[in-house]
């Protein structure tokens, strides 16, 4: 029977912070590596794989299109090359992977990861932010990470929805208390801050994405409303 | 009783702050160069030296107003008098010898030996007397006595005291001085050559009657002006014996000055590295809220970018030559020195305290790390450290070492898939607000007294006109953030207020706050 699974390629400690992080989302992690002997003295179970694998038993054995990739081999050619090869077999499948630089993220991009994290990157924004802006990188950092009560949603208008077919600078945000409204993502996915000048022309379709911060009671009154549940 | 009395004054004056902060003043407006308003003494000092050198000039020919030369003969003097005894009192202390030599004596059971205290303040003052530099202070205070005709020449000396206030002299006497040895030899076989063509020149030339060259004067002029290669050709041997002579010596001259410039430049090419160290050791002393980077590699590479383009002052510092060479080029402050030695602090002249922002531990090397943030806590107890972990096991060991915040990438890795999955519409938006490089940013704002007073309330702010969001305030009276405030907020000075908008419309809605005139 096919799992909605997380499989993440590397043995290493992007794997298991992974691993830690995504165990509740998902029925089954998988960890693979390339080195076999990690295989055998590993307290969990590690799969060994090698580059050449075809990954039939992947396909037998789980919910592609639910689960998700992570290509995180520290040898970054390695590591596209294992995109490269997940992609040309499975066409559905999500794969995040990392990246020291820029420049491989682009690679890994152009290999076919959905998404990649640049990690040298990523870690000097977060030291910049937290030198330069402590405030708001502590807000930021606890309404995407920490379990605070100031939340980070995304609401879907719906059908039913009462700002449907509305402009979004006519929309009255203010009777929504408690919330704020960040940007609108559309269904091509393109998200639009929601002062920007196409933002405020844009008129409220069916499948568009509402980013909004509030509490979490805040947030659970607004979604009644905006889905007029 | 006057012994008792001595005693007693210098432990007074050794204990007086205010003795102790007067000198210490005076000590640092002529001796210290990190000391900022000892750059306008030297600009001063050196627009009296070159006042007092166009009056001398302009009075050789023409009539100088009374003004000046009472200005330049008497106030020029005893401001400089008044600089050469200010200097020989900060020199070393009075007081703190006698007090010494009391405590010396006193404590083995001995008479204080006053006597000995005197000789040991003179030999220290002696010592500074007859430095050069304070023995061109004193003879620029000479043409005070103007009346001496001769004195007068003694305002030359004033501008030997350039030295004293312009680095560049020091430093281009510093770089002759390490090939002290070859000039001095060059000097010496100078000397021995225009002596012996001298004498040479005076044995062939003296007897002819028609030769220019009658006296042994002549000869050594000669002599001199044909070996350093200018050739006046005022005096020139006229017989075939003095003109063997004059090629010998024109020879032997080329060589003297090809001698001499080699000698220089050599000397230049050595030190020129010790130059620019020295020259950035001096910027980075005068440099304040910086961040000083220890260890550049990838991650602190894309720091410094992000920083640079807030313009902020970044040093870095680094053991590897290749490392601190690719920081300079990256066109960043970076010094060869090791961050995890005590030593390199001292040597660089870095007031942790008072100069640096923070200290980011920046190594991919937990062991390095750890060793650079015990060094530095060592010297300073309450510097912001930041650090770079590279393996979980030991972060409890960087917080023993006293770090302040630790960034673990592996950790961030995790947490960012961890949302990317969950929800990767917010996370997109959180992380473009995060990022220099899109438009639309989050920004915090200080609300300044004159904020305050002008907006007391937050509904007065008007961001709406600006299209920005305040997400929210943080209230650093009570060290909370409060989310979405109502518009009756109170807004106090030292409250900080979170924006999210384009990052021109920020900047402007900033400005209006900061430029709002006061209600009346």
């Amino acid at each position: 029977m096919s799992k909605k699974t997380a499989l993440i390629f590397g043995f290493n400690q992007y794997s298991s912070e992974i691993a830690i992080n995504v165990k509740d989302k998902y029925d089954n992690i998988e960890l693979y590596s390339l080195d076999e002997k990690n295989c055998n003295d590993s307290k969990c179970k590690v799969e060994y794989f090698d580059l050449s694998d075809e990954w039939s038993h992947i396909e037998k054995s789980v919910d592609v299109k639910n689960s998700i990739a992570f290509c995180v081999l520290e040898d970054t050619a390695k590591n596209i090359f294992l995109t490269i090869s997940l992609r040309a077999y499975f066409s559905d499948l999500h794969i995040i992977a990392i990246a020291s630089n820029k420049e491989s993220a682009n690679k890994l991009l152009m290999a076919g990861a959905s998404k990649v994290v640049p990690i040298v990157e990523t870690t000097a924004e977060i030291i910049a932010n937290m030198l330069e802006l402590p405030i708001s990188n502590k807000v930021l950092h606890s309404i995407l990470f920490e379990e605070s009560a100031l939340k980070i949603a995304q609401i879907e208008v719906t059908v039913k929805s009462d700002i449907k077919d509305e402009k979004l600078l006519d929309v009255d945000w203010t009777k929504y208390q408690g919330i704020i409204v960040l940007s609108i993502m559309h269904e091509d996915m393109s998200s639009e801050f929601i002062y920007s000048s196409k933002a405020k022309h844009h008129i409220v379709k069916e499948g568009d994405t509402l980013v909004v911060v509030g509490y979490e009671n805040d947030i659970k009154k607004f979604r009644k409303n905006i889905r007029s549940e | 009783m006057l012994k008792t009395l001595i005693i007693n004054g210098a432990y007074y004056l050794n204990t007086s702050k205010s003795y102790q902060k007067r000198k210490n003043f005076f000590y640092n407006l002529l001796e210290n160069d990190k000391y900022a308003y000892k750059h306008y003494v030297d600009i001063l000092m050196i627009t009296l030296i070159f006042i007092s050198v166009a009056v001398l000039i302009r009075e050789v020919k023409y009539p100088v107003d009374d003004a000046f030369l009472f200005f330049s003969t008497y106030i020029i003097s005893i401001i400089f008098f008044i600089e050469y005894v200010l200097r020989l009192w900060v020199f070393s202390s009075v007081s703190s010898t006698i007090v010494a030599q009391a405590e010396h004596d006193t404590f083995l059971n001995n008479e204080v030996r006053l006597l000995k205290a005197f000789k040991s303040i003179v030999k220290r003052k002696f010592s500074y007397i007859f430095s050069v530099r304070a023995i061109i202070d004193l003879l620029a205070i000479l043409p005070f006595f103007h009346e001496l005709r001769l004195l007068r020449i003694f305002i030359l000396f004033r501008v030997f005291k350039l030295f004293r206030y312009a680095k560049s002299f020091q430093t281009l006497a510093s770089v002759l001085a390490i090939k002290k040895f070859e000039f001095i030899t060059l000097a010496i076989f100078s000397s021995i050559v225009v002596f012996i063509s001298s004498v040479l020149i005076y044995v062939m030339e003296a007897n002819n009657e028609a030769s220019p060259i009658n006296t042994l004067f002549d000869a050594i002029y000669w002599s001199i002006v044909t070996i350093s290669t200018v050739g006046y050709g005022d005096v020139t041997p006229i017989t075939p014996e003095g003109r063997l002579v004059a090629m010998i010596v024109i020879t032997i001259g080329i060589a003297v000055l090809a001698f001499t410039t080699s000698l220089v430049v050599s000397a230049f090419t050595e030190k020129l590295d010790e130059i620019k160290e020295v020259k950035i050791i001096t910027d980075v002393s005068k440099l304040y809220d910086f961040y000083l980077i220890c260890g550049y590699e990838d991650v602190a590479r894309e720091l410094v970018k992000k920083l640079k383009k807030k313009q902020r002052n970044i040093v870095v510092l680094d053991e590897d030559e290749k490392r601190v060479a690719l920081a300079q080029s990256d066109g960043v402050i970076a010094l060869n020195y090791n961050p995890a030695n005590v030593e390199s602090y001292k040597k660089l002249n870095i007031d942790i305290k008072k100069q640096v922002k923070s200290i980011l531990c920046l190594r991919e090397d937990d062991v390095e790390n750890v060793y650079t943030a015990l060094t530095v806590r060592s010297i300073d107890k309450d510097v912001f450290i930041l650090s770079l972990l590279m393996n979980g096991l030991n972060r409890k060991k960087l917080k023993f070492a006293g770090v302040d915040n630790i960034v673990y990438p592996q950790e961030l890795v995790g947490l960012i898939t961890k949302e990317l999955i969950g929800k990767p519409v917010a996370f997109e938006v959180i992380h473009q607000l995060r990022s220099e490089d899109t438009n639309v940013n989050i920004d915090e704002i200080a609300v300044t007294s004159r904020i305050a007073q002008n907006f007391p309330h937050l509904g007065m702010l008007g961001n709406k006109n600006f299209r920005v969001i305040v997400l929210g305030i943080y209230k650093s009276s009570v060290d909370k953030f409060y989310f979405n405030p109502i518009d009756s907020t109170v807004l106090q000075s030292g409250d900080y207020i979170l924006v999210v908008g384009y990052k021109v419309f920020i900047e402007e809605f900033e400005n209006h706050l900061l430029s709002r005139f006061d209600y009346e």
